[in-house]
């Protein structure tokens, strides 16, 4: 069974169409077990229900960022060793550091394609 | 729409338009001196999320722009540059060009480079900063080693990675932001998964008043559960008092439910997820020897009830007011996750209705071992449905079908003589109530909030003061006043113009209004209402009012009146929307472009509303305009008169009367005035004023309708009997007959006859006002 049929992904996104085009390019390599959120809290909250291998998250989000949720995440037991590819507008070496710091396994530059949000993955968990 | 991103490029440009609302909304209160960070932070994420979205569709020019927007809100929201007004009109006209830029990226349109030039060179000679360069980062990947098992059954949670892999992971990370995490965020536990195993559940559930005084219902909740899988339910009674002591207050029962399912724990906890707090709530595990036991060991048959029973009977014991101010309240011992939505239907948690777009349809088709289903809580307080306008129209006109054909029913049941207390007339009542009920809903599914509409006038209050030297400022209300959406979009051309008009005519040059002590800021006030059945919207300035002489005077030069005409204030102030009038002295570059006022009355009558004027001298000007509040059905009172029906809207009638001798009295050689508690309003024959026949000898004995118009004034209007008073379905007259002064429309009556709807004020507007027929000397004479 291909990495792609098991691996279970958890969009984090506050805009509708970001999540959209996440989930589309998700479900065009074959990734089908998707969840979404709107923001942090929620997403936190459907973790319990449904845990998941990766998160992928946008870094600006009203509310808590992708970069608070990374802490909340790698700060609670259950979720502690989730993958966590941060999405970015800017990619400062700000976010980027603090990203380090708090464990994130990669991130991606806004815009991105198909194929770079791909490789993205790719290099977390292998090829899918 | 198959091509699913054609689907979220639309819908991109749908959340665009959300998302330039919130950046107004933003830049406004920033005007309005909030130095919130959570306000600029709000204007810099909109700006930021178009920017995001348009990337990833390659609007190259859109991308563009709103980078070097969002870059000059960068360093707002950084504390770098503090904005004063200029900066922020700036900003204003940044917002304004980014809407151009989404709306043109829509439309496959192009926005000149001669419009967002300036205004870009402006921005950075502004903010002063310069393109930062893309920094070289260097960062390694963290990889995963994911290990599913054998693949079969149910997806374990995955070993969990090294962490010692990552490079410092942990949650002691100096310098990072405090997380203000809700202190009830749910334990987040491997739990569910684990646990499906078991067979099922008990449930102990006791409500407290404060459940039932939120408006839940326990039926619901039993109901959801039931969704689980078999429930049985028992009812605990014990507690309830006699009668003569029971508190209607207060709720006495509790239950005990069990469920025999394969969902996890957390699925039964998510039925009573938004009962958190407001009951004693106890679920526990059973076994697979208690599962089988649980049924036998229920209480006598007498107490134990099936859901649909239970529920129902206990409902009108639960108190539907507040409870008592002393009640202790049990929190429910096991922590729930917290609702983070209150207003969702209490039973809807169980199907996850949420992002149903972005997960639910690749679950289903997902062809793994693993059946997942996403038992999330829903997150988006308002979901929406995109629908064809045509089709809300169709439901508009198949309404409109129905209140007729009510119509109908209602008169052949009263030509059948049918007694009024009979099934069929309570029935038939009762259809009424469901036909209006239905017709609200739909006529509200067409409504909007006007805030797009006066979002849209801030532009031009902003643009047209910027081209002719003054400083406005515009204050809406009333923003969120619904208004039919057809309404909305053919408001924008005449409200345009009128705003343009306070702002070019209107308001006062900044050295003028210091001179007669106001303050150098001209306002133009937009505000929206419902009053009695209409919306009323008002565009007003705080300028020097209307110049009454100069009017007058220009309408003469016109030949537009008579020059020796005596009119009113008002009279005059109307000769505004005279076809062909234009005060502006020399016609400047901003309204008097060939459209005046009467074209923006005429386009307002054509939404079957009025337009009026006040004004007054130094203080300034107000133009209100009336509207229907739907432009399908209207409540009419049915009068007859010289053998004609017709339909007078109800709206208008303040009150009808039959006149007596005294109440009537003779003014002028033609005319009566009704003396109606101590003010006369003059008298006006419908069937006269409609050319159906000569005045009538006397109108002692008559009845009157006693109509009121928008400025206050009123007419007695005299018709021959009242028929009735129901809803009528408007069907337009102009598109074949133009316009027919004192008439609205017509609509078809129960019995299939065609009656005309009058427009009073109009009429009114019109009337000769003859009630008395000439004596032949006085004819004379005059």
């Amino acid at each position: 069974m291909a990495l792609r049929d098991q691996l279970r992904v958890m969009v984090v996104d506050d805009m509708s169409t970001s999540r959209g085009l996440i989930t589309n390019a998700l479900d065009s390599y074959g990734i089908r077990n998707v969840a979404s959120a709107a923001d942090g809290p929620s997403a936190l909250q459907k973790l319990a229900a449904y845990p998941v291998h990766l998160v992928i998250s946008d870094y600006n989000m009203p509310g808590m960022d992708g970069l608070q949720l990374l802490h909340a995440l790698r700060s609670n037991g259950p979720t502690r060793g989730v993958g966590f590819l941060l999405i970015t507008g800017r990619a400062d070496r700000e976010i980027i550091d603090m990203g380090k710091r708090l464990g994130m396994n990669n991130f991606l530059k806004k815009p991105f394609d198909p194929a770079g949000l791909r490789g993205a993955i790719e290099a977390i968990v292998g090829k899918l | 729409m198959s091509d699913p991103m054609a689907e979220i490029r639309a819908s991109f440009f749908i959340e665009c338009e959300e998302l330039l609302e919130s950046l107004q909304d933003g830049l406004q209160l920033m005007d309005d001196g909030d130095t919130d960070p959570e306000t600029i932070n709000i204007v810099f994420r909109a700006v930021h999320s178009i920017k995001g979205g348009a990337g990833a569709f390659g609007l190259d020019d859109l991308v563009r722009f709103a980078h070097r927007f969002e870059t000059a809100m960068d360093e707002v929201r950084a504390g770098r540059f503090h904005p004063d007004g200029e900066a922020i009109r700036l900003f204003f006209a940044c917002a304004d060009i980014l809407g151009d830029l989404v709306r043109a990226a829509r439309d496959d349109d192009q926005v000149d480079d001669g419009i967002t030039g300036p205004v870009l060179e402006k921005l950075d000679k502004l903010v002063g900063i310069e393109e930062e360069e893309e920094e070289d980062l260097d960062f390694t990947p963290a990889t995963l080693s994911l290990d599913f098992g054998d693949g079969g059954g149910l997806p374990d949670l995955p070993d969990l990675p090294d962490l010692s892999a990552l490079p410092d992971a942990a949650p002691s990370v100096e310098g990072l932001p405090s997380l203000d995490l809700p202190a009830d965020l749910p334990a987040l536990t491997a739990e569910p998964l684990a646990e499906t195993t078991t067979k099922g559940f008990t449930v102990h559930f006791k409500p407290e008043n404060a459940l039932y005084a939120s408006g839940n219902e326990p039926l619901y909740l039993f109901r959801a559960l039931r969704d689980l899988g078999d429930i049985s339910v028992t009812c605990h009674c014990g507690d309830l008092p006699n009668l003569d002591q029971l508190d209607p207050d207060t709720g006495h029962l509790s239950w005990d439910v069990t469920v025999h399912t394969e969902e996890s724990e957390q699925s039964v906890r998510e039925v009573f997820e938004f009962v958190d707090g407001l009951c004693v709530l106890e679920i526990k595990p059973i076994t697979g020897a208690a599962a089988m036991i649980a049924p036998a060991l229920a209480p006598t048959p007498a107490v134990e009830k099936a859901v649909e029973t239970a529920a129902p009977e206990a409902a009108p014991i639960a108190p539907p007011q507040k409870p008592a101010a002393a009640i202790e309240v049990v929190s429910a011992p096991a922590p729930t996750p917290p609702a983070p939505v209150a207003k969702l239907p209490v039973a809807s948690p169980v199907n996850s209705d949420d992002d149903t777009l972005d997960e639910a349809p690749k679950d289903e088709k997902s062809g793994s071992s693993a059946p997942v289903k996403a038992t999330g809580t829903p997150t988006q307080p308002r979901a929406t449905v995109r629908v064809d306008l045509e089709r809300i129209d169709r439901l508009v006109n198949l309404v409109g079908e129905l209140v007729i054909n009510q119509a109908m029913l209602s008169q052949s049941v009263t030509e059948a003589g049918l007694p009024p207390n009979s099934p069929v007339s309570t029935g038939l009542e009762e259809f009424l109530q469901l036909t209006r009920d239905i017709q609200e809903s739909v006529m509200m599914i067409r409504a909007q909030p006007i805030k797009s509409l006066f979002q849209r006038m801030g532009r031009i209050v902003r643009e047209s003061s910027a081209s002719v030297g003054k400083e406005v400022r515009l204050y809406t209300d009333g923003e969120n006043t619904e208004v039919d959406k057809t309404v909305i979009e053919r408001l924008a051309d005449p409200l345009t113009h009128m705003i343009r008009n306070a702002v070019d005519h209107g308001l006062e040059s900044p050295e003028k209004r210091l001179e007669s002590g106001k303050s150098r800021e001209g306002h133009v006030t937009l505000t929206a209402q419902h009053r009695s059945g209409r919306i009323v919207i008002e565009v007003s300035d705080d300028g020097a009012g209307i110049n009454r002489e100069r009017v007058k005077q220009k309408a003469i030069e016109k030949e537009l009146i008579p020059a020796d005409a005596q009119l009113s204030d008002s009279d005059i102030d109307n000769l505004l929307f005279l076809p062909g009038f234009s005060t502006a002295a020399e016609i400047s570059n901003l309204s008097g472009r060939g459209v005046g006022m009467d074209v923006v009355k005429s386009s307002i009558q054509a939404l079957g509303g009025r337009i009026s004027i006040t004004s007054q001298e130094g203080k300034g000007t107000t133009f209100s305009i009336s509207l229907p509040l739907t432009l399908a059905v209207l409540d009419g009172m049915v009068v007859r008169v010289a053998d004609e029906t017709l339909v007078v809207p109800l709206n208008a009638i303040l009150e009808t009367l039959t006149l007596t001798d005294n109440d009537l009295k003779a003014l002028g050689p033609e005319t009566h005035v009704v003396q109606i508690r101590g003010g006369f309003v003059p008298l006006l024959d419908l069937g006269a004023e409609l050319g159906y026949r000569q005045p009538q000898d006397s109108y002692v004995g008559g009845i009157v309708l006693l109509i009121g118009q928008e400025d206050g004034n009123r007419a007695a209007l005299a018709v021959d009997a009242i028929e009735d008073q129901r809803q009528v379905v408007i069907k337009g007259l102009e598109g074949s007959y133009g316009r027919v002064p004192g008439i609205a429309a017509a609509t078809i009556l129960g019995d299939g006859q065609i009656a005309l709807i009058l427009d009073p004020t109009d009429l009114v507007g019109q009337a000769s006002g003859r009630t008395r027929i000439r004596q032949p000397q006085q004819a004379l004479v005059g």
